[in-house]
């Protein structure tokens, strides 16, 4: 941040005064929350999208099917959120490059297009997930798929055409905060507060032990927690939003915040499906589990679950889309600008469009195994998500290219290996019980 | 004669959006070429390599199982 300590000869009540380039401010607190404010944004973004329309399936099951017992995963997965998503920062703001083009040029083209392939195969797949939510979701307000979808897919396309980044981060901001009334929901369904208390900090034996379905299930809070897009996401955004030097300590403010309001929110979704729990009710997705609540707790909840579930596909449409428009655009060394103007960008909103409209269509499809596409999307994730993960840890240890002041101290790296060991343990795992499917039973 | 307080200047701060800032000079990869292969990122290759094919192994080998091809011994 480039703050200019000038004297002014103001009159000493006039607290802020708005000039051609930036704001003046005298006092020092509101220094600091003008100076977070022009900062925060991809941060809270990249946390916020990544409780999509997967990760509410998947909070809402693991309440559904174990109540409150896996809460304390949300509060372990919040600092490794945390710190991984901090190092996809730094690295942006000091190179200003996006996570793709820094591994292109510094571990060359193969590895360049592993990464690029993996990521687009998987946010694909993910995209896809998003408009089935989306059909699924306002199917329940009797809202054809073929109209749902389109709608979504138009709505999306015009979101980002606008040729303003700070148009787009200001909709999906405010579509963050919409999250809010998750925790609406949570006070609604009526927890026990002490046992919510409990088991947040306190892992407790779950009906059954160890089986492979609770495995699965850790593993799928694990992947959908931490995605693979979220790295190239981040980094892509800082890149655009010109994020300075001085800015890293609200940058990294910005994620922790995004971190904390993520995990909350993940809860209150678990606390949603531990409602479902109580009242025996067995779903296999959220809008599901809605119309089963309706009866019991109004169509207040219902239709809340049914729009939140809405909002957190369009959330994590927008960022993936983008995650993936980013990454090519860089490799491909094309203009990839949300500053641009479509016909200044093409071939970044082509991307972004393209992979919009195909997803979009590919649901539209009569009879397309979303099963299949959903267990896929798991597979690759597990895939990507160490690789993305080795690379990102290997730059920010690239002294060559960071020098002293940006790269990750010691106690970073031993934090960031260990991570880095249980996601391959995870992913084994995955594998694991893929290739045995009775390893746990 | 009567004591003259000058009381000092506020101090004052510009807060800029960084959309609005003058560029910065970053890091840049330009002249570096491909990163130091020191013994620390030859061994996280190696071992992301070696992930790597033993995760595709172990997909070719479900979805040999799935294809029925295997004698069933579970």
């Amino acid at each position: 941040m480039r703050l200019i300590q000038i004297e002014l000869e103001l009159a000493p009540d006039t607290e802020v005064v708005a000039t051609t380039s930036g704001t003046t401010v005298r006092r020092p607190w509101l220094r600091s929350l003008l100076s977070f404010l022009v900062v925060v944004g991809p941060g809270l973004i990249v946390m916020e999208a990544d409780n999509d329309a997967g990760a509410v399936s998947t909070y809402m099951q693991a309440g559904g099917q174990y109540g409150l017992h896996l809460l304390w995963l949300l509060v372990l997965l919040l600092p490794i959120c945390y710190f991984i998503q901090e190092m996809v920062a730094r690295l942006g703001i000091a190179t200003g490059k996006g996570h793709a083009a820094m591994i292109y040029e510094r571990f060359g083209p193969w590895w360049g297009r592993f990464s690029l392939f993996d990521l687009l195969a998987v946010n694909f797949l993910t995209l896809i997930t998003e408009f089935a939510a989306i059909s699924l979701a306002l199917s329940a307000f009797g809202i054809r798929p073929g109209v749902s979808v389109s709608m979504a897919a138009v709505a999306l396309t015009l979101l980002v055409v606008t040729g303003s980044y700070r148009r787009w981060e200001r909709i999906v901001i405010a579509l963050c905060l919409l999250d809010t009334l998750w925790f609406v929901l949570a006070f609604v369904a009526h927890p026990a507060w002490s046992k919510v208390a409990l088991n947040a900090v306190v892992p407790t034996r779950v009906d059954g032990g160890i089986t492979g379905s609770l495995v699965f299930l850790v593993i799928a809070i694990v992947g959908t927690t931490i995605a693979p897009w979220q790295l190239f996401f981040q980094q892509s955004c800082v890149a655009e939003k010109r994020l300075r030097f001085a800015d890293l300590k609200w940058a990294r403010l910005d994620t922790l915040l995004g971190a904390i309001f993520t995990v909350l929110v993940a809860g209150a979704m678990m606390l949603v499906g531990d409602l479902g729990y109580r009242h025996h009710i067995a779903f296999s997705d959220p809008a599901q589990l809605a119309q089963a609540l309706a009866p019991v707790v109004g169509p207040f909840v219902r239709n809340s679950l049914l729009l939140l579930m809405v909002n957190a596909a369009v959330l994590g449409a927008t960022a993936i889309s983008l995650a993936s428009a980013w990454a090519y655009g860089e490799v491909r060394g094309w203009e990839h600008s949300l500053h641009k103007k479509p016909w200044e960008a093409p071939g970044f909103y082509a991307t972004y469009v393209l992979c919009v409209g195909a997803a979009a269509g590919i649901v539209l499809i009569p009879h397309v195994p979303l099963q299949l596409i959903i267990l896929s999307v798991q597979a690759f994730a597990g895939l990507i998500l160490p690789s993305a993960i080795i690379f990102l840890q290997l730059l920010l240890n690239d002294h060559e290219l960071l020098g002293d002041r940006w790269i990750n101290r010691p106690w970073n790296n031993v934090i960031n290996w260990t991570i880095i060991g249980v996601l391959f343990a995870l992913s084994f795992t995955l594998a694991a019980q893929v290739v045995l499917p009775n390893l746990f039973n | 004669m009567a004591a003259i307080h000058i009381t000092p200047p506020l101090e004052s701060y510009r807060i800029i959006h960084p959309l609005d800032d003058v560029a910065e000079t970053k890091c840049s990869t330009t002249g570096l070429g491909p990163i130091k292969m020191t013994p620390a990122v030859r061994l996280s290759l190696t071992a992301l390599r070696g992930y790597l094919v033993l995760i595709t192994l172990m997909l070719v080998y479900h979805v040999i199982d799935l294809a029925g091809w295997l004698p069933h011994t579970r």
